[in-house]
């Protein structure tokens, strides 16, 4: 998710009890291992389920392999950076 | 730090999540296809009927470990998006793979050589993707 997001980056994330939109940066359960949390951008709603991709498509694990994410997975919208303090700041939506 | 155990998020997220681990290298191939190659060598310099049946046995299961390497960078570490802009991988890797089911066929050192040098071709491809500081580690780092 560079350069969004960096390894051992500090979030904020909201509980989501909305559908996900594009764009967002959003938790949601590995579909492989439900105990394990992914952070991915929200690519495609649709269905009940949506498209995860991660913003480095070269080196990125996501619905291109695992296939699209039940939205009852998607638990979680992440919104804020608070650590480390050099990169203090609100996560951005992409278009 | 108390404050520092404060903001300690409670909840850890991947954002890079290549399973198993993410490393990947040609070399890994590479070092087998070597052994093929050196493997042959002794094989055509002895005269030991014994050697030799360990040799040939030796070489196929070389050979094999290097099928089993290009298969994982070819079903693992290449992306569609690699092949987008280097589309000669999929033949390479292609015909890496046949070309190791012909070294293990095959007692000529030449067979041996061709699969090195598409192993590289392969390894150059892994390089210009940026493979190098994608999927190793550098080195030292456990002793930081």
């Amino acid at each position: 998710m560079e350069p969004a997001l960096r390894d051992g980056d500090w979030l904020l994330a909201l509980p989501l009890r909305r559908s996900p939109r594009v764009g967002e940066v959003v938790l949601a359960r590995d579909p492989r291992a439900p105990e394990r949390l992914l952070l991915k951008r929200v690519a495609a709603v649709g269905d009940g389920r949506c498209t995860l991709l991660g913003d480095r498509p070269e080196a990125s694990t996501d619905s291109r392999q695992f296939g699209p994410v039940p939205l009852g997975d998607v638990v979680a919208r992440a919104v804020f950076r608070y650590a480390p303090l050099g990169r203090l700041g609100k996560l951005r939506d992409r278009d | 730090m108390l404050l520092t155990r404060l903001l300690k998020p409670s909840l850890v997220a991947y954002a890079h999540c290549d399973l198993p681990c993410g490393v990947y290298d040609p070399d890994q191939a590479r070092v087998e296809a070597e052994s093929v190659y050196k493997t042959l060598e002794k094989y055509h310099a002895s005269t030991d009927e014994h050697f030799k049946a360990r040799a040939i046995q030796v070489k196929e299961e070389r050979a094999e470990l290097a099928k089993h390497h290009i298969d994982v960078l070819w079903s693992d570490y290449f992306k569609p998006e690699h092949v987008q802009k280097y589309p000669e991988i999929t033949d390479l890797c292609w015909k890496a793979a046949k070309q190791c089911s012909k070294v293990k066929q095959s007692l000529d050192i030449n067979e041996a050589k061709t699969l090195l040098d598409l192993i590289d071709k392969i390894g150059d491809v892994w390089t210009k993707a940026g493979g190098p500081t994608a999927t190793r580690m550098a080195k030292q780092m456990a002793r930081a």
